[in-house]
C-alpha cells in the first residue's frame, strides 16, 4: 500500500454544499430572514467565491509500522501521537494523508473586500472558501474510496485533522511534508498555520471490507 | 468477436459477467498490502478458480484482474516497467479458467490519476497509459473490452481512445455514481451515455456506485435516450458499519430480486460489484432464464454535451442561445488577455454569457499575433474547468477543431462544416471520430449561395457525404446563412426561406449567426431581435447572440411561449417573477415617501450604505444635528440589529452589512460630531486589536472591529501577526482601557497569555477581552483575561461592560 507516490491534483471539481456555506454566516432555516437584496449579495458573492477557489489537492498512502494505545508510526519512523487517532485506525495498517486548499486569490480577495469596506462579502467569500478547502477533502475520500473498493477495503468513516481532539496542530508539519505540499504553492508557518488560510490537512484509516456471511 | 458480432449476440442474449473479485481473492488469501496483479500471477490457481466458480455460476464472461494493470497503478509497486507483460498474463490465465466457450474481457479502470485541469496528466499522456495496457490484454487474446469503475468522463475519453485505436474489438464504459446521482466529477447519467456512445463505446452502464434499487434509478434515465446496449454491475448493497466492520450486507436472494427490473430497462450486461460472489451471479442467471434483452430505445437526438450538462436542441424545446462573445474580433480586452494567455476574461464573459441564459457558449480565438491551436486549447482546458455549459468550437481551421475535440470532454458542436473541399473531406472523419455534432453551413468553394434554393443543394450535397460517416439528419444543424440586409435587403427573406424549408420538408435543426443581420444599420437590437422572431416563427432552433441584450432574450422567451416550446409558460413565468422588472415597478409605485428619519433607521436595519450618505445630507439640511442622529436614529437602529441578530432572523452578513451602513453614516458625520463635541468632556473608549503574533487569521477580529466603531469606541486595530509588545506599547502609548486580542489556532492562542503576562510587567491598567475559534471561556480564565466573547456582537456587549 506504501507506495511513496503523491498524486497531486489541480482542479479539484468539488461543491461546498450550500447549507453548511449558510450555516457558518449564521443562517438558520426558518428563522432568519433575507430580503432580495441581500439574497442577491449573497448569491453573486457566492458565485463569486466558487469563481475564486481553485481547489488544490494531494494525497499518498503510507504504512503503520507501529500502532498502541496512544501513537501510531509509519513506515518512515513518523509519529503521530493522539488516543483519538489509534482509536480511529484500530482496524487499519495503512493511512491516507490528504490536503486540500481553495489557493490563493480567494484569500487575497477576502483581503481586498475588507480593506474596501465589503466586509460582508468578505465574510460570505471566507464561508465560501473554507467549505470549500473542506469538501475537497471529502472529494478526495470519496475518490480514494471508489479505488479501494474494488480491493476489497475501504477508507474509515471519519478522518482526523490535527488540531483536534488530543493530536497538536505540530502534527501538520509530518503530513505537510510527506505530502510535500511546497509543490500546491502551500507553505507551512513556524506556528504550523497553512498558508493559503484556507486550507486544510486530515489522515484516515485504511482497512477491510469484510464479506458478507 | 467483432462489434457486429457483439451487437448480434445482446440482440439475442443476455450476457451475465462475473461478480467482485477483490473480496474472493482476500479470501483465498490475499493479504492487504500487496498489488493484487502480482499476487495472482504468484497465485494463479487463485484466480482460475475464483472465475471458474462465476462460469459455474452463470457468467458468460470474466473480467481479467488487471483493475490495477496500468502503468500508474502498478508503479505504486514498483512494477511499471512490465505493464504489458502482467496484462497478457493475466489474460492468458482468464482464458485458461474458462476457455473459449465464454468471452475473456479486458479490464481498464481508472488510473487514480486526472487529466488537465483536474490532474496533473495530459490528456495524450492518459491515453498512452491505456494504450500501453490494451496492447498487453490484446496480446493475452481478450474477446472485448470493459472500462469501469469511471469517476471521470475525461479519463473514460482516454480509455475509450485507447482501445478504438489501438484495434477494432467491442469496448464497454462503464461509469460509477454518487449518491447525488453523478459522477465523483459531476457528471450525469444521461450526459455520460451521450458523450460516450457518440464516441463510440459499443455498451454504455454503470458499476459499483451503489446498490441495486439506486442504480436502477441512473439506468432508468439512460435507458430513454440509449443507442446503445447498457451495462450493469451493482454492489451488493451500500456498506454498512456492523460491529465496527465495514460489510455489504445484502444477501443474494434480495440482490437476485432486482434483475428482472435491470432487464425490463434494456440492460443486456448484468453481473455484480463489490460485495458480490458466486452465490450471487446464480441468483442472476435463475433470473434471467429465459427472458430476452430487449434492445436500446435508439431514439434520435439531438444533444451537446460538457462534462455536467447535456443540451437538447430542437423537438419542441425552447430556442438555444449559443453565447457569441467569446470571439476576439472588435474586442480588445479579450485580445489582449489572449495574448496574454490571461484567463479571466475568458473566465468572465462565459459566467456572464451562462448567467444570462446562453445554454452553449461559442468559442473563437482566431486572431493574428497568437497561436490558435495553442489558445484554443487552453481556452478550452479553461472552460471545461469552469463553466458547465456545452461549447461550440469555432474555428477555419480543421486542425484547431481537431485538436480541440480531442481533449473536449463531452459532445460538442463544431462550428462549422460546409462543402468547401478542404473542409469537408477533413472535419466529417473527424467529427465522426468524436462524435461531435456540427453546423452545416450551406456554402461550396464557389462562395455563399444567394438563394435558398441553391442553399438547399449544398445542404443535400454535405448531408450525403455526411451519411457515409454514419451521420443522421440529427447530427448536424443547418445554418440559416444570415447575410446583411443593410446591403441586400432579400438577404433576410432568403435565409428564412432556408429555414422554413429545414423545418418543413428537409426535418433537421437550425441555427443563425444573429447579428450579420443588422451590420451597418443603427439601433441593431431592434433589427436583430425582429429577425429572432421571424425566425423562430418559421422553425429556428438555436441562435448565436449575445445573451447580455435583455430585448432579445425577452422576446426569445416570449416566442418559446408562444410557439408552444415552453410548456405551459412555465420558463417565461419562473424568469419574469424573478427579474428585476417587478422591483422596478414596485420602485415606480407611488406609495407616499417616508420622512428622512425613518430613511435613515431604515438603511441601517436594511444595511443600506450606498443610499446613507445623501439622506444624512438632507436630514442636516433638515436642521437635523449630527449627534442627534446618532443618538435617536444610528444607534437604536444597529441596537435592533443586534436585536434580530441575537433573535436569528439576521445572519452575520445583515449584520455586517447594517455596520457597514452605520461606519458610512459615521464617517460622514464625524467632522461635525468632533466639532460639536469640542468643548464636552465625553471621551470615547479606546479599544487596541489584534491577532497576536504568528497568526494570519484576521477576518473575525476585523468585524469585531468594525462593530465597536459604531457603538462609539475608538478602535486602535493594529492588523494580523502582531507582536506582544507592539500590542502593549501601543496600548500605554494611546492610553487604551482595553485590550482586544483573536486567534484561531492552539499554537497561536497561547500567544495571548504572553500579551497579559507583558502588560502586567509593563504596569498597564487595561482590561483583556479575547476571541477566536479554539478560544474558550475556560481559557479565558486560565490566562487571566477579562472577557471571552463568542462573536462580533458579543464583542460590543462585553466591551460595554469593560468600560464601565
Amino acid at each position: 500500500m506504501d507506495t511513496g507516490r503523491i498524486t497531486y491534483f489541480e482542479n479539484i471539481p468539488a461543491e461546498p454544499k450550500m447549507n453548511m456555506i449558510l450555516a457558518r454566516l449564521g443562517y438558520h432555516k426558518n428563522t432568519t430572514i433575507i430580503n432580495s437584496e441581500h439574497q442577491k449579495t449573497l448569491e453573486k458573492s457566492i458565485r463569486l467565491g466558487l469563481g475564486l477557489a481553485k481547489l488544490k489537492g494531494a494525497y499518498g498512502y503510507f504504512n503503520i509500522i507501529e500502532k498502541t494505545n496512544n501513537y501510531i508510526t509509519l513506515k518512515n519512523q513518523q509519529t503521530f501521537h493522539s488516543e483519538k487517532l489509534s482509536g480511529l485506525l484500530e482496524h487499519s495498517d495503512a493511512v491516507v494523508l490528504m490536503a486540500s486548499t481553495a489557493g490563493k486569490a480567494i484569500v487575497e480577495r477576502i483581503s481586498e473586500e475588507t480593506k474596501n469596506g465589503n466586509a460582508a462579502v468578505a465574510l460570505i467569500l471566507d464561508s465560501v472558501a473554507s467549505q470549500k478547502a473542506d469538501a475537497g477533502l471529502d472529494w478526495l475520500m470519496e475518490f480514494i474510496n471508489k479505488l479501494l473498493k474494488k480491493e476489497g477495503k475501504t477508507l474509515t468513516r471519519h478522518r482526523f485533522s490535527p488540531g483536534y481532539g488530543d493530536l497538536p496542530l505540530s502534527n501538520q508539519k509530518i503530513i505537510f511534508d510527506l505530502l510535500d505540499l511546497n509543490k500546491l504553492d502551500m507553505e507551512l508557518t513556524e506556528k504550523y498555520i497553512l498558508v493559503p488560510e484556507k486550507s486544510v490537512l486530515a489522515i484516515a484509516g485504511i482497512e477491510r471490507i469484510e464479506s458478507y456471511e | 468477436m467483432n462489434r457486429q458480432e457483439f451487437q448480434d449476440y445482446l440482440r439475442k442474449k443476455i450476457m451475465i459477467l462475473d461478480g467482485a473479485t477483490g473480496t474472493e481473492l482476500q479470501k483465498l488469501g490475499m493479504p492487504n498490502n500487496v498489488c493484487p496483479q502480482q499476487w495472482v500471477l504468484e497465485h494463479p490457481e487463485s484466480i482460475i478458480k475464483i472465475q471458474r466458480n462465476y462460469i459455474q455460476a452463470g457468467s458468460n464472461a470474466v473480467y481479467t484482474c488487471t483493475f490495477g494493470g496500468n502503468r500508474l497503478k502498478l508503479d505504486e509497486y514498483g512494477l511499471g516497467n512490465q505493464v504489458i507483460e502482467i496484462n497478457r498474463k493475466l489474460a492468458l490465465l482468464s482464458r485458461e479458467a474458462v476457455g473459449h466457450e465464454h468471452f475473456v474481457v479486458g479490464d481498464l479502470a481508472p488510473t487514480g490519476q486526472f487529466a488537465a485541469p483536474l490532474g496533473t496528466l495530459s490528456f495524450e499522456e492518459l491515453v498512452d497509459i491505456y494504450k500501453e495496457q490494451v496492447k498487453g490484454l490484446l496480446s493475452g487474446g481478450v474477446d472485448f473490452f470493459v472500462i469501469e469503475t469511471m469517476m471521470d468522463i475525461q479519463e473514460a475519453r482516454a480509455a475509450l481512445l485507447a482501445v478504438k485505436e489501438s484495434c477494432d474489438l467491442p469496448v464497454c464504459v462503464s461509469m460509477t455514481f454518487n449518491e447525488d446521482g453523478r459522477t465523483l466529477t459531476g457528471t450525469d447519467p444521461v450526459t455520460a451515455l451521450i458523450t460516450l456512445q457518440s464516441l463510440g463505446a459499443d455498451a454504455v452502464g454503470c458499476n459499483c456506485s451503489t446498490g441495486p434499487e439506486a442504480m436502477l434509478e441512473v439506468l432508468y434515465s439512460m435507458s430513454k435516450y440509449a443507442s446503445v446496449p447498457l451495462l450493469a454491475k451493482p454492489n451488493a448493497g451500500l456498506p454498512k458499519l456492523i460491529d465496527n466492520k465495514t460489510i455489504y450486507n445484502m444477501d443474494a436472494e434480495t440482490f437476485g430480486k432486482y434483475i428482472p427490473s435491470f432487464i425490463d430497462l434494456g440492460v443486456c450486461l448484468i453481473g455484480g460489484c463489490c460485495g458480490t460472489s458466486p452465490e450471487y451471479i446464480a441468483q442472476i442467471s435463475k433470473q434471467t432464464t429465459g427472458k430476452k434483452p430487449i434492445p436500446p430505445v435508439n431514439r434520435k437526438i439531438s444533444a451537446v454535451t460538457s462534462s455536467r450538462k447535456t443540451v437538447f436542441i430542437g423537438s419542441g424545446n425552447p430556442l438555444t442561445i449559443v453565447g457569441e462573445r467569446i470571439n476576439p474580433t472588435g474586442k480588445k480586452k479579450l485580445q489582449e488577455s489572449l495574448k496574454n494567455n490571461d484567463m479571466d476574461e475568458i473566465f468572465d464573459l462565459a459566467l456572464e454569457q451562462i448567467d444570462n441564459g446562453a445554454e452553449i457558449l461559442d468559442v473563437n480565438v482566431g486572431m493574428p499575433g497568437i497561436d490558435e491551436k495553442e489558445t484554443m486549447l487552453q481556452v478550452v482546458e479553461t472552460l471545461i474547468g469552469s463553466a458547465a455549459a456545452p461549447l461550440c468550437l469555432d474555428s477555419s481551421s480543421p486542425e484547431v477543431i481537431e485538436a480541440a475535440l480531442r481533449i473536449y470532454p463531452g459532445r460538442a458542436l463544431i462550428n462549422s462544416i460546409s462543402a468547401e473541399s478542404k473542409k469537408l473531406h477533413k472535419l466529417l472523419p473527424v467529427a465522426a471520430k468524436y462524435g461531435a455534432m456540427f453546423i452545416l453551413l450551406p456554402l461550396n468553394d464557389e462562395g455563399i449561395p444567394e438563394t435558398a434554393n441553391e442553399r438547399i443543394k449544398v445542404i443535400h450535397e454535405v448531408y450525403s457525404k455526411a451519411q457515409d460517416y454514419g451521420f443522421s439528419k440529427e447530427d448536424f444543424v443547418v445554418d440559416g446563412l444570415v447575410m446583411t440586409v443593410s446591403s441586400d435587403q432579400k438577404a433576410a427573406s432568403e435565409t428564412l426561406r432556408t429555414i422554413d424549408w429545414c423545418s418543413d420538408e428537409f426535418g433537421c435543426n437550425t441555427i443563425i449567426g444573429l447579428s450579420n443581420i443588422s451590420f451597418g444599420l443603427p439601433e441593431r437590437s431592434w433589427i436583430n431581435t425582429a429577425f429572432l422572431a421571424m425566425a423562430i416563427s418559421r422553425g429556428l432552433t438555436m441562435a448565436i447572440a449575445n445573451p447580455s441584450v435583455d430585448l432579445l432574450m425577452n422576446i426569445k422567451m416570449a416566442c418559446d411561449v408562444l410557439t408552444g416550446r415552453d410548456k405551459y409558460g412555465r420558463r417565461y413565468i419562473e424568469h419574469f417573477s424573478q427579474s428585476d422588472f417587478l422591483h422596478k415597478n414596485e420602485s415606480n409605485n407611488n406609495l407616499p415617501v417616508k420622512p428622512v428619519t425613518e430613511q435613515i433607521y431604515d438603511a441601517v436595519v436594511k444595511g443600506n450604505k450606498d443610499g446613507m450618505i445623501p439622506l444624512i445630507k438632507s436630514a442636516m439640511e433638515q436642521n437635523i444635528q449630527p449627534g442627534k442622529i446618532v443618538d435617536t436614529l444610528l444607534i437604536p437602529a444597529i441596537t435592533k440589529v443586534g436585536d434580530l441578530y441575537e433573535q436569528k432572523k439576521y445572519y452575520l452578513p445583515q449584520l455586517i452589512l447594517s455596520a457597514e451602513a452605520m461606519k458610512t453614516a459615521f464617517e460622514y458625520l464625524e467632522p461635525y460630531l468632533r466639532k460639536a463635541n469640542a468643548d464636552s468632556n465625553d471621551q470615547k473608549v479606546k479599544i487596541v486589536l489584534a491577532t497576536v503574533k504568528g497568526d494570519v487569521h484576521d477576518i473575525g477580529k476585523n468585524i469585531v472591529s468594525l462593530m465597536l466603531k459604531n457603538y462609539g469606541f475608538d478602535v486602535y486595530d493594529l492588523g494580523k501577526d502582531v507582536s506582544a509588545e507592539t500590542i502593549v506599547n501601543t496600548a500605554k502609548e494611546v492610553g487604551a482601557r482595553i485590550i482586544g486580542l483573536s486567534a484561531l489556532m492552539t499554537t497561536t492562542m497561547v500567544e495571548m497569555k504572553n500579551v497579559i503576562a507583558l502588560a502586567k510587567e509593563k504596569g498597564l491598567d487595561c482590561k483583556f477581552m479575547i476571541g477566536g475559534a479554539v478560544v474558550t471561556e475556560r481559557y479565558c480564565q486560565e490566562i487571566g483575561a477579562d472577557g471571552y466573547a463568542e462573536d462580533a456582537h458579543q464583542a460590543v456587549k462585553l466591551a460595554k461592560k469593560l468600560s464601565v
